[in-house]
């Protein structure tokens, strides 16, 4: 099987834009990615195309993602479009990696795009409720935010642990996104206003939730032969995994299994093991998520989430930088453009452009999930010696 | 004798006090009335009420009719008897009866099962709407009409004659209507009870006497016409307590008296239908009445008169976007045996519980069919919530603006690996944390294509 690598990634600003669309937010995001690569790509040498979305609103349920690409010019090229709830993003980056390792492809293209801020608020929570179990858990009266302070309530009692360590993931995500001029919310915050917002689903108050948002991103994949052309990041792991949909159908409460599985996989594609993970991206839809994500990709033991954060291991200043682009709580959470826009920051920082820099990181990770964990992708890019333009 | 072998009633957890009424539109209707939740109808009462029988070790394969009485059903036109006996796990085989259209809809149910053959349940249920200061109240009530009844019916009667303008409900509207000409509302309701009960051979020897009651002093003027005097109708008096429940509030007084007679006691029950008809029953004897707490309608929690309007819809008009989460009606029924009765299935291979029993086993990944395996209706919870404005559904945000912000559960059984997500209810969610033991109800669950799903919900047992 042939190496993938990473030559170019890009995102428009995460945030509330009434006026665009999903075809021009993709278009700012594709642009962005074609300006980021060391030296000028041509836009025709891309050869097949995936791209996530939920499709939210229900704008265009057929047939979206061509309507993306053939927009920003890529005519008859063969495009995909790939849905899975909030991991739809880094699953289409894996199909465009697939494409590169099996030869099909030598240049392949992947991304996301969501709208999400231009619905009424009834339809808007209507579709926020689409991807958990429909028939009996969304029916008991919840929507992601319902499950995941299920997930949270579970987590704190088994382990006893501090509920404070939910506002300290927002404060610190915020830190970093207040320095990302692409993020949705890019302020700071308070551990008073992380602490004392309004309840959404408990524990969860709104400080601990992300915000619903538009965007898209996009990311190039090349051969190694394409590669060698540019300054390129490797692909040295992509670890996919599904999950029971349901929260209540699965035999923990207090972990994600799909999350867990993919990264197992992932690390043993790359051949390291968590340890070896120099920052990452984590897929914070709600604080616990960020909790449970240090212990199901091995960054702690069981219940010493907090600890990991009270340490101030995973700060931009730690030994394991935790999401310096803001994550889904600052930066924001277009459904289906946030896998690959973890990407856009993990290539942000090898290329040493971030905008919270960790220092020449060697090995990044990417951790996307979708729904409460119905499907779950873990990406490892690593700084490679291939190009050098 | 045929007559009624058990009872029991059943009653919403909430109660405004007619002081609270007072305060607002300056009349007092009823000393208390009982308010049903968003989550609460004809219907689902009705289960409750029967379930708390079911729960005195009688067999629900053994029932062979089903009356079902309301002058509020869920639906205009629909049958409710089916679903009462797919909720309650009664037999396929059984004969069916509806009745509605007045406060008599309780009688014709009760002589209707007093016709059939073999075991009948009869099920007397009513939420009736209308002015919000008239005291509408809510109740319900379960008998089990058997052969060989501890209470026997040796006689009933009827009378009719039009009477037209009292209690009536237009075609499509929610709201109870009356012309409200005092004399010849009270004349008409005397005339049509005491025309029935004047009929009874042994109406001489009544100690009880549960008779029409929109107001705690009809029963009164009614009994003035009769040989009754003012503490047998005490007995039957219910209307203060739960307000009007329409055509169940004399079958709610008549399961008090009942549960206060003695086995040599006689009861009279004296039923009114709007339109212009009475109807009388004797009852020889007394039972013990599951649902009463020392033989008394049993207290509930009083709640603000704005927190009852609101409950009972009358401050919530907004339609909702978005239509409900999407099940289809024909997989919603596939699945009515887990709403209701909490069906799981056991794997033949591994013997893993798994709800709902469809796929393949959590545990083993066999795909052999799942044994059906009914989860126990006492719970426990694994994890909790409270979905406050904003986190709800929008085919919850109505509910959620009528009962407030609600709980969920993830609830798990002891010794038994399957667990399912429910919705808490009649609590207050926050008061409910992990490991606190639940029960299963039957409730409205959401509308969807207009159409009104019900399933389990859960409340705390302590």
């Amino acid at each position: 099987m042939r190496d993938a690598y990473v030559v170019g990634a890009g995102q428009s600003p995460f945030g509330s834009f009434p006026d665009a669309t999903y075809r021009s937010l993709f278009e700012t995001a594709f642009d962005r990615a074609l300006d980021s690569t060391s030296g000028a790509f041509d836009p025709d040498r891309i050869d097949e195309a995936f791209l996530g979305t939920l499709g939210v609103g229900g704008r265009q349920i057929g047939l979206s993602a061509p309507a993306v690409t053939e927009h920003v010019g890529l005519h008859t090229t063969p495009t995909t479009r790939v849905e899975n709830a909030c991991a739809a993003g880094g699953y289409a980056f894996r199909s465009a990696v697939t494409a590169v390792q099996s030869g099909r492809a030598d240049v392949a293209l992947a991304g996301g795009y969501e709208v999400m801020t231009d619905t009424s608020a009834d339809q808007t929570r209507w579709w926020l409720g689409v991807s958990g179990d429909t028939e009996y858990e969304r029916l008991s009266g919840t929507t992601f935010a319902g499950v995941y302070a299920q997930m949270a309530n579970a987590y704190f009692h088994e382990y006893d642990a501090d509920p404070d360590a939910l506002a300290r993931v927002a404060v610190k995500n915020h830190a970093n996104g207040a320095e990302n001029p692409n993020a949705h919310l890019g302020f700071a915050c308070s551990m008073a206003d992380a602490t004392d917002a309004p309840p959404v689903a408990e524990p969860l108050n709104r400080y601990h939730c992300c915000p619903i948002s538009d965007g898209a991103s996009a990311v190039l994949v090349v051969s190694a032969d394409v590669a060698e052309e540019f300054a390129p990041v490797r692909v040295a792991g992509v670890g996919a995994a599904s999950g029971r949909v349901g929260l209540f159908e699965r035999d923990t409460l207090t972990s994600i299994p799909a999350s867990a599985a993919a990264a197992e996989r992932a690390y043993e594609q790359a051949g390291i093991d968590s340890e070896d993970v120099d920052f990452a991206e984590v897929h914070d839809c709600f604080a616990i998520a960020e909790l449970l994500a240090y212990e199901d990709l091995g960054f702690c033991e069981r219940g010493e989430a907090g600890i990991l954060l009270d340490d101030g291991r995973t700060d931009p200043d730690g030994e394991l930088p935790v999401n310096t682009s803001g994550g889904l709580k600052s930066k924001g959470h277009p459904i289906g453009a946030t896998g690959t826009g973890q990407l856009v920051e993990l290539f942000e920082q090898f290329q040493d452009r971030a905008h919270v820099q960790v220092d020449s990181p060697d090995i990044g990770l990417a951790h996307n999930v979708g729904g409460s964990g119905g499907g779950a992708t873990v990406t490892v890019l690593e700084r490679t010696d291939v190009g050098g333009a | 004798m045929r007559g009624i072998d058990a009872a029991a009633v059943s009653l919403p957890r909430y109660r405004l006090a007619g002081e609270a009424v007072e305060e607002a539109w300056g009349r007092n209707p009823h000393r208390e009335m009982v308010v049903p939740r968003a989550d609460e109808d004809a219907f689902t009462m009705g289960i409750a009420a029967a379930e708390r029988l079911f729960e005195r070790g009688i067999e629900r394969e053994a029932i062979e009719h089903v009356a079902l009485a309301s002058t509020t059903p869920p639906l205009d036109e629909g049958l409710f008897a089916p679903r009462l006996g797919r909720a309650l796990g009664l037999g396929r085989n059984v004969e069916t009866s509806e009745h509605t259209g007045s406060t008599l809809a309780g009688a014709e149910a009760f002589s209707r099962a007093l016709d059939a053959d073999g075991p009948a349940l009869v099920v007397v249920s009513d939420c009736p709407a209308g002015d919000p200061a008239d005291g509408w109240g809510a109740g319900a009530v379960a008998l089990l009409v058997a052969d060989e009844a501890a209470v026997g019916v040796p006689e009933r009667a009827w009378h009719a004659d039009e009477y037209p303008g009292l209690r009536y409900r237009e075609r499509g509207s929610e709201d109870v209507a009356s012309i409200g000409v005092t004399t010849y509302e009270r004349d008409a309701i005397r005339e049509c009870v005491t025309g029935a009960a004047s009929q009874l051979d042994s109406i001489g020897s009544v100690a009880h006497a549960a008779l029409h009651q929109p107001d705690a002093r009809m029963p009164g003027r009614i009994a003035n016409d009769l040989p009754i005097d003012d503490e047998a109708v005490e007995h039957g008096t219910v209307v203060d307590r739960v307000g009007d429940a329409g055509a169940a509030t004399v079958f709610l007084g008549l399961a008090r008296a009942l549960g206060g007679a003695d086995a040599d006691d006689r009861t009279l029950a004296g039923v009114f239908g709007s339109g212009g008809a009475g109807a009388a029953f004797v009852l020889d004897g007394g039972l013990d009445v599951a649902g009463l707490v020392d033989g008394e309608i049993p207290d509930g929690e009083r709640i603000s008169y704005t927190n009852a309007l609101r409950k009972r819809g009358v401050l919530d008009e907004e339609e909702v976007a978005g239509g409900g989460a999407r099940v289809s009606l024909p997989t919603w029924r596939g699945s009515l045996d887990q709403r209701y009765r909490l069906r799981a299935g056991r794997c033949p291979d591994c013997e893993t519980v798994a709800f709902p029993p469809e796929g393949a086993c959590p545990h083993c990944g066999s795909r052999a069919d799942y044994e059906p395996y009914d989860l126990p209706r006492v719970g426990v919870v694994r994890a909790r919530t409270v979905v406050g404005q904003g986190g709800a559904p929008p085919e919850f945000a109505a509910q959620q603006r009528r009962d407030g912000a609600y709980g969920v559960v993830v609830v798990g059984f002891e010794g038994i690996d399957a667990t399912l997500p429910a919705q808490l209810t009649d609590c207050d969610p926050e008061s409910v944390a992990i490991g606190d033991e639940l029960r299963a109800v039957v409730r409205r669950i959401y509308e969807q294509e207009g159409i009104g799903r019900y399933g389990v919900k859960f409340v705390p047992t302590a």
